[in-house]
């Protein structure tokens, strides 16, 4: 199974990373997730000036000793974080123009991010989900927590509609920590819906990641006749003609993009438009580097 | 224009077809799943706008095959005027120049018919027109033509002048079928004048045989009525004569419409009255009475012999009779026996004896004496069951046989003793050397080789009881002719060198092993056939003849060898290259040809005109309406054209449907490959872009 799910080839180019250099915590995912709050740990952050009321025993007496003034020693949070991966197993994943699926390419880029998780020994937990939550394993880092989401990454099967409400509700009532929550689907809905129903996981101080799936066919579709289009998840069946898919279509597709990733960003989540037709590896890479580059 | 089978033109409502497969079937589309269709529009209508421009000259191609194929099958015409309607025609001046023309037009003398008719001939082609164009045509068996079709009247008039008299039989059919194609080819109305005596006896067997074409003409002009005649209408000679003493002449003497008469008949052996005889005929039509002569002094090598009658009638021509004999003597045949069976010779020679031709002379001699004597005289020799041959014969038959004589073995009790037939040389099987007859009392033929000359007409020897037949093995190259019901052989035959030796496995001895020779049914053309056969005789020419038949000068396998023909003015008939090519030679005249054959047989063949021609009775009125109204163009008479009224004739369309069908199907073939192709390509294209 993890041979299945994680390339070497792929993990190979991952390690070549300088990830574990640029965490900001020992024992922190490797400059994926970093801490949301200042803790106590052994890697100093930074100073600050003493003010009335703060704790005495963070005040660095050799700093006073040599300047006479009281600072603050602030450091990074040491602790793990809660790696939490919704992968969307709805209807319209099962698309796919170039030999794979769309759910396939969300499973390879969910065992992805669950394994690096794994490696920097976070807590990873899986909610897949449609309409419903299909299957949930609960963040943990208990040995053999690695095959279980592997596994419930495996048994993941197409479902029904995308309704985001329902499982997000569902891992609220079971997130006690922060973490870091990864969204992979194709977010076949209303930009603001998507936001509206995502934001509440921000509120708990959770980073919430999105990566939006899309076929290469779904954002520029290349018809030279006129074809019946059936819908995945409705069943709905419509007429349509080149003219319209190479231009009204594509100014839609577009308006929608843009809409969503500057939507997502105004919320404070951090949003990737992967596209299935790239190597799985150049796009986790394009994320690694961008968190990277915020710490 | 019209439809002659219209009802099929409901095929048109095939033409749905490729409206249902390019507008509506085409319409509806395979759905091709999509994620979500939350940005597409329906649109329709452009899409389906669009697919009809796309196959419109696919649905125009397939829609006009099946138009022209429902009008292909409903088979239009368009009326189209005749060349009649123009007032163009051809005319035809038929002459009957048959044997029957020959007749005096009036009286025992003067004119003939045939004068009288190529006048009138001449008369009618001054009357027809110059534009007009005409052919002269001769009529007798066959229809020949004198010219061209022309309107030079000097040509036309130059072909009557080329007319001569013949001895053929005339045959109004020949005419009418010969109008019939010139009316197809020429697609002109054709006026026939028929310049004849107008024979009963030229009728066609059938009345349908005689229809005109839908645009001809008939126009009669009869020469000559019906009057008396006598004539020798049949003779009866043998075609050779072996003793001028035994010869029997019989012939016919018939009278047509004539009264009772007597009349003198003469035989005439190569120019000489040798006999006369006085016969009564009778009145009536025909009245006929028989004449027979008995006797023919005819010289060795063929005679040209005539049976002649007074008659004095206006038919000369037909009062003679001519045929041929041919003087040779009886072929020798050696019959050698021991006495063992006294009546094999006899039921043998008497046999041989019935035949009227009296062909063959048997000699009977005993094995000893014809172990030396010389064979070379004898066409055939018989060895009757001998046994075992004195010392010396075997060796002289094979001297005999091998050069290209024959012998015909016959085995009995006696020859079960030996161990091989004498001179063939098969084995006779020892021990059980008789057929074996199990339960039943005796042998019947079961096999028989029908086709050889030898078992021709006997079938299987029906009622002919076999109690006893030596049996033998017959060697690979040995042709077994007739074999019992146990499958023994009776009669085989061999060749040894060029000559051949038939073995016939039961005795000739109405005894103990046979009861054939008391079967005179079989019996006599039996020994009748195989002495024929195996004595040299073959299928002779014949040599009384009708005028108009053909006497073969060659066989495939003679195919380099010379033949020759003198006619009855002694000619040659054929040139040098007919000479080595031709391989029939055409009798079209009465009297005797001197035919020889490419294999070197020589014969003296008499050819006489058909004597339908001398019956010269006319036919009725009414049968001759009925004839000319076989042609749309009207009954004319004497010398009158018919009407030349406007008239159409349909048309047929469907050659011309049938091109344009074809032209059609290959362009649709072109533009549906067009249409096929690009969707190969397209999946083709995906297919590497996917790879």
């Amino acid at each position: 199974m993890l041979q299945r799910f994680l390339d070497p080839a792929v993990l190979g180019q991952l390690n070549s990373l300088d990830l574990v250099a640029k965490t900001v915590v020992d024992g922190f995912i490797s400059g994926l997730h970093r801490s949301p709050d200042f803790g106590f740990s052994q890697e100093f952050a930074e100073y600050r000036a003493y003010t009335p009321g703060d704790d005495l025993r963070h005040v660095d007496w050799n700093v006073f000793a040599r300047t006479e003034r009281a600072y603050l020693k602030r450091y990074r949070g040491e602790t793990n974080c809660q790696v939490n991966v919704l992968l969307d197993t709805s209807g319209s994943m099962q698309y796919g123009s170039r030999g794979m699926e769309k759910l396939e390419y969300a499973k390879f880029l969910a065992a992805s991010v669950l394994y690096l998780a794994h490696l920097q020994r976070d807590a990873a937990g899986l909610v897949v989900f449609d309409d419903e939550v299909r299957h949930f394993v609960h963040p943990s880092t208990r040995q053999g927590q690695l095959h279980r989401l592997l596994h419930g990454v495996a048994e993941a099967q197409i479902g029904k509609r995308t309704d985001l409400m329902r499982p997000f509700v569902h891992l609220m009532d079971f997130l006690r920590r922060r973490g870091m929550i990864v969204v992979i689907s194709d977010f076949w809905e209303l930009p603001e819906k998507v936001i509206e129903m995502v934001s509440p996981l921000r509120y708990r101080g959770n980073e919430v990641v999105l990566f939006h799936l899309l076929d290469p066919e779904e954002i520029r579709p290349k018809l030279k006749h006129p074809v019946m289009l059936e819908d995945l998840e409705t069943g709905e069946t419509l007429e349509v003609t080149p003219d319209y898919a190479a231009h009204e279509y594509r100014d839609k597709m577009a308006a929608h993009l843009e809409d969503i990733e500057s939507r997502a960003k105004g919320a404070g989540m951090d949003y990737f438009m992967v596209d299935t037709s790239r190597p799985l590896d150049a796009a986790l890479r394009e994320y690694l580097a961008l968190r990277t580059g915020r710490l | 224009m019209g439809f002659l089978t219209p009802w099929f033109l409901a095929g048109v409502v095939g033409v749905g077809l490729p409206i249902w497969l390019h507008l509506l079937k085409r319409h509806k589309l395979d759905p091709r799943p999509f994620p979500s269709l939350m940005f597409f529009e329906r649109r329709e209508q452009s899409s389906v706008v669009h697919r009809r421009l796309d196959h419109i000259l696919l649905f125009i191609l397939r829609t006009l095959m099946l138009i022209i194929l429902a009008l292909l099958f409903a088979n239009p015409f368009i009326n189209r005027a005749t060349p009649k309607a123009s007032g163009k025609k051809t005319v035809v001046v038929a002459v009957d120049d048959s044997f029957s023309m020959r007749a005096f037009a009036s009286g025992t003398s003067g004119e003939t018919r045939l004068d009288k008719a190529k006048r009138e001939a001449l008369n009618v082609i001054s009357g027809i027109p110059p534009t007009t164009t005409a052919e002269v045509l001769a009529l007798r068996g066959t229809v020949e033509a004198m010219t061209q079709p022309t309107n030079d009247p000097a040509e036309l008039r130059g072909a009557v002048a080329a007319i001569k008299p013949s001895d053929s039989r005339a045959s109004f059919g020949e005419l009418a079928r010969f109008t019939r194609t010139l009316s197809e080819s020429s697609k002109m109305p054709i006026e026939v004048h028929l310049i004849s005596d107008l024979q009963k006896t030229a009728l066609p067997p059938g009345f349908t045989d005689l229809r005109l074409a839908g645009d001809t003409t008939l126009i009669l002009h009869p020469v000559g009525g019906e009057i008396p005649n006598w004539t020798v209408e049949n003779v009866k000679a043998p075609t050779h004569v072996y003793d001028p003493k035994r010869v029997r002449i019989q012939a016919t003497i018939a009278g047509f419409g004539t009264p009772a008469a007597k009349r003198t008949v003469s035989l005439v052996l190569n120019g000489k009255v040798v006999q006369t005889k006085q016969v009564d005929v009778p009145a009536g039509t025909p009245g006929r009475a028989q004449v027979e002569f008995n006797e023919l002094a005819a010289s060795y090598g063929p005679n040209r012999c005539e049976l002649k009658i007074d008659s004095a009638d206006a038919l000369p021509g037909d009062d003679s009779f001519p045929f041929s004999v041919e003087r040779a003597d009886p072929k020798k045949i050696l019959f050698i026996d021991n006495g063992r069976h006294p009546n094999a010779a006899l039921y043998y020679r008497t046999a041989l004896d019935s035949s009227t031709d009296a062909a063959f002379a048997l000699e009977v001699q005993r094995p000893e004496t014809a172990a030396t004597a010389n064979l070379a005289g004898y066409s055939l020799v018989v060895l009757d069951d001998l046994g075992p041959l004195p010392p010396g014969l075997e060796e002289n038959l094979q001297r005999y046989v091998s050069p290209g004589k024959s012998l015909l073995v016959v085995l009995g009790p006696a020859s079960v003793a030996m161990p091989k037939i004498p001179v063939e040389g098969d084995p006779i099987l020892p021990g059980t050397s008789y057929a074996g007859r199990e339960t039943e009392r005796f042998l019947t033929v079961a096999d028989v080789d029908s086709g050889h000359p030898v078992m021709k007409g006997l079938e299987r020897l029906d009622g002919v009881n076999f109690y006893l037949a030596v049996r033998v093995t017959p060697s690979k190259d040995a042709h077994v002719l007739a074999r019992l019901n146990d499958q023994t052989p009776l009669l085989l035959e061999r060749q040894i060198g060029q000559g051949k030796v038939m073995v016939f496995t039961s005795t000739f001895d109405n005894g103990s092993s046979n009861d054939l020779p008391v079967h005179g049914a079989y019996w006599v053309p039996f020994v009748l056939q195989s002495a024929t056969y195996l004595g040299g005789g073959g299928a002779e020419q014949p040599v009384d003849v009708p005028v108009d038949s053909y006497v073969e000068l060659r066989t495939s396998e003679s195919k380099n060898a010379a033949a020759e023909v003198l006619d009855q003015d002694g000619k040659r008939a054929l040139s040098l290259e007919e000479a080595t090519t031709a391989k029939t030679y055409p009798l079209t005249r009465e009297g005797f040809f001197s035919v020889t054959t490419a294999n070197g047989q020589h014969s003296l063949v008499a050819a006489h005109a058909d004597r339908r021609e001398s019956d010269l009775a006319v036919i009725p009125q009414e049968t001759l309406d009925l004839w000319k109204a076989t042609g749309s163009g009207g009954a004319g008479t004497d010398g009158a054209g018919g009407s030349a009224g406007d008239k159409t004739t349909p048309w047929s369309l469907s050659p011309l449907l049938l091109l344009l069908l074809l032209l059609v199907a290959l362009a649709e073939s072109v533009v549906a490959n067009g249409y096929l192709r690009a969707p190969v390509e397209r999946q083709e294209g995906a297919r590497k872009e996917a790879a």
